[in-house]
């Protein structure tokens, strides 16, 4: 199996100007990827696709190397899934939703269950329905560890949430990675949090996936790089220019993709001075991204 | 997995499931009850056989209302969730819904129960005048099946979306508001009527619901 | 210890860990055969990859500092004071380095920058 999730040549039309086109999302098993995007660019109707809970107008979709949907219904046992909407059975006390998700998953581990349960400090007797907004991120996500599952799909799982919920919801996640080689697939608006962690990034926009990379070639491969004497016609460039400006007299900001430290030696000519290579720190290469990628319309 | 989910329905319809039994068991003894004259004499048989019937009509509404409520309840937490929890667990859809309507018919098993074992007492602690039978078991037979067919049809209309549910009662609210509208302007109109010739009299599941329902009878 | 680290700063996470149990282990705030934190703890007490924290530890096994041990840990390892006192004047370099860059950036010059430590450290420097 090549990647824990796999999509190619995707379609799908919701509303008249709400369509996804062209998505190949690559998920590599073991990976932990980071799936960044504006408000309806489509995160939440992917993970929907992914999940066999939608179904394309074209495309193939692989989950663990089955097919969705035809496969969902036995390979959703080794998926866990947080959406961003609670959408447990309300009457249910904790303790019983808990029993009720057991009952369907044969790799659910109590023990480890009733630890989160303490670590989580959630009332076992409440019902679902009355719980706060955090609490119930916990138990969802609680849910999907205790099953012990390959591929965790998780959307906006700490939306909403306050800080400390938020750490410790983090923090049981990445102690669950750390046992065992599992995928996870986090779509999310707080780069910030994706930043510490997520080894893959995929980038959506209006439907498209613009970008999917490995975090670290992402992050470091967006510089803004300040030169006196630019050349007014750049040519053969080694790395792709997102935009330039004047910054002041002579001098331009440039910001730029795909950099690579030895890059610097495309200024070595006469008159053209490179002052200052910039970096970027993730959430401002995903916005200067988005920016240039959507163009003058924009 | 069975077992969970039953214990999801009991949570839901519990009360419903308890007041039906109540009423299940009641309603053969009330309905002898009602026969009976203020000096104890036995009972006259025209008399009985008109207060049983009255009596029966009762059976066919209980065993419908039943059914609907009990559809619903099964189907309430799927919809509030967008049925999202039901379509990503690993089960095949066919089979998650098969469970659920087997739980819902293992409920509903109280309340048919309550009105066996109340047809039981009240035939046999009432003096039935000669000529005429009870039929204790006839009935609660009759009524197993009025009340898992309706289930059956109002589960299935659940099963779909909110809104397809909704429809269809809206739809069944209408038809019941024009014939009441025709009958306050006195306008000779028996929608109703024509619909349940047509719906009830055909040879069909819901033929259950039509005639007299009579715990004795000779 | 680790409330310095910083995701959006140039330094790759596992440099800045690494970096972190270097000045520790050169302090002596982690003494010799002290255990370090378990990859599955740290990750999940810095909401890290387990992958960074891994690549962190090797890279301190590859300099020497720690060892990492099958099945039971990685434990700081005999430090002589030579070692220590080469990581105190390798950190002391880097502390220089950047001084001087941010001071070149801001246009302070190098007498201005010596006259500025003077007055910080209260000390006549030549």
């Amino acid at each position: 199996m090549m990647n824990a999730i796999e999509t190619d040549q995707l379609h799908y039309r919701a509303a008249k100007t709400f369509h996804i086109s062209g998505l190949g999302l690559k998920v590599p098993v073991g990976a932990i990827y980071g799936f960044l995007g504006p408000n309806g660019s489509g995160k939440t109707t992917t993970i929907r696709l992914v999940l066999g809970l939608l179904r394309p107008l074209a495309g193939r979709i692989s989950v663990l190397g089955h097919e969705i949907p035809r496969d969902a219904p036995s390979i959703l046992a080794q998926v866990g899934f947080v959406p961003e909407q609670p959408h447990l059975d309300s009457i249910l006390t904790v303790r019983e939703t808990l029993a009720f998700h057991a009952a369907f998953y044969p790799t659910w581990d109590w023990p480890w269950a009733e630890r989160l349960l303490r670590q989580f400090d959630l009332e076992e007797r409440q019902p679902f329905g009355r719980l706060s907004k955090g609490q119930k991120g916990k138990v969802m996500m609680l849910l999907a560890l205790a099953q012990r599952p390959e591929l965790l799909v998780l959307d906006e799982p700490t939306d909403g949430l306050d800080p400390v919920v938020r750490r410790d919801v983090l923090s049981a996640l990445l102690d669950y990675v750390s046992q065992r080689r599992a995928s996870v697939f986090i779509s999310s608006h707080l780069i910030h949090e994706l930043e510490r962690f997520c080894d893959w990034i995929g980038v959506m926009d209006n439907g498209r996936l613009i970008t999917q990379v490995p975090m670290e070639r992402f992050k470091n491969g967006i510089k803004r790089l300040r030169i006196s004497g630019a050349p007014p016609i750049p040519e053969s460039l080694p790395f792709v220019l997102l935009g330039r400006e004047q910054t002041d007299g002579a001098t331009e900001t440039w910001l730029v993709r795909e950099w690579e430290p030895q890059m610097s030696a495309y200024f070595d000519r006469p008159g053209v001075t490179l002052t200052e290579v910039m970096d970027l720190d993730l959430e401002e290469g995903f916005v200067e991204l988005l920016r240039t990628f959507r163009g003058p319309r924009a | 997995m069975f077992r969970v989910i039953l214990y999801n329905q009991w949570k839901w319809s519990r009360l419903l499931v308890v007041l039906g039994s109540v009423a299940g068991f009641a309603l053969p003894i009330v309905s002898l009850q009602g026969a009976a004259r203020a000096d104890a004499s036995p009972l006259a048989p025209a008399e009985l056989l008109r207060t049983v019937q009255s009596w029966g009509v009762l059976y066919p509404v209980l065993a419908a209302t039943l059914g609907l409520l009990v559809a619903i309840t099964t189907w309430t937490p799927d919809h509030r969730g967008r049925h999202v929890y039901a379509l990503v667990l690993p089960v095949p859809r066919w089979r998650y819904v098969l469970l659920r309507f087997g739980a819902g018919a293992l409920l509903l098993a109280a309340p048919i129960t309550a009105v066996l074992v109340g047809a039981l007492v009240a035939t046999s602690s009432a003096a039935i005048p000669a000529g005429l039978q009870g039929y204790p078991v006839a009935l609660a037979v009759r009524f197993a099946l009025a009340v898992l067919v309706a289930f059956a049809v109002f589960f299935a209309v659940s099963a779909g979306t909110a809104r397809t549910a909704g429809i269809v009662l809206a739809l069944i609210g209408g038809v019941m508001l024009v014939q009441v509208i025709a009958d306050v302007a006195r306008v000779d109109f028996d929608l109703v009527g024509k619909l349940q010739l047509l719906v009830l009299n055909w040879p069909g599941p819901l033929a259950i619901f039509t005639g007299r329902w009579m715990l004795i009878d000779v | 210890m680790f409330e310095t680290i910083d995701p959006r700063s140039a330094t790759p996470l596992y440099a800045q860990i690494a970096s972190r149990l270097r000045i520790a282990i050169a302090a002596g705030e982690l003494r010799p055969g002290a255990a370090l934190p378990s990859v599955r703890h740290l990750a999940a007490q810095l909401r890290m990859n387990p992958a960074t924290v891994v690549q962190a530890y090797r890279d301190l096994e590859d300099e020497g500092f720690v060892e990492m041990r099958q099945g039971a840990g990685t434990f700081v390892r005999e430090v002589a004071p030579e070692g220590r006192a080469r990581e105190r004047a390798r950190q002391a370099s880097v502390l220089v380095r950047q001084m001087l860059a941010d001071a070149g950036r801001l246009g302070v010059s190098l007498s201005e920058l010596q006259a500025a430590i003077a007055q910080e450290i209260g000390v006549e420097t030549s």
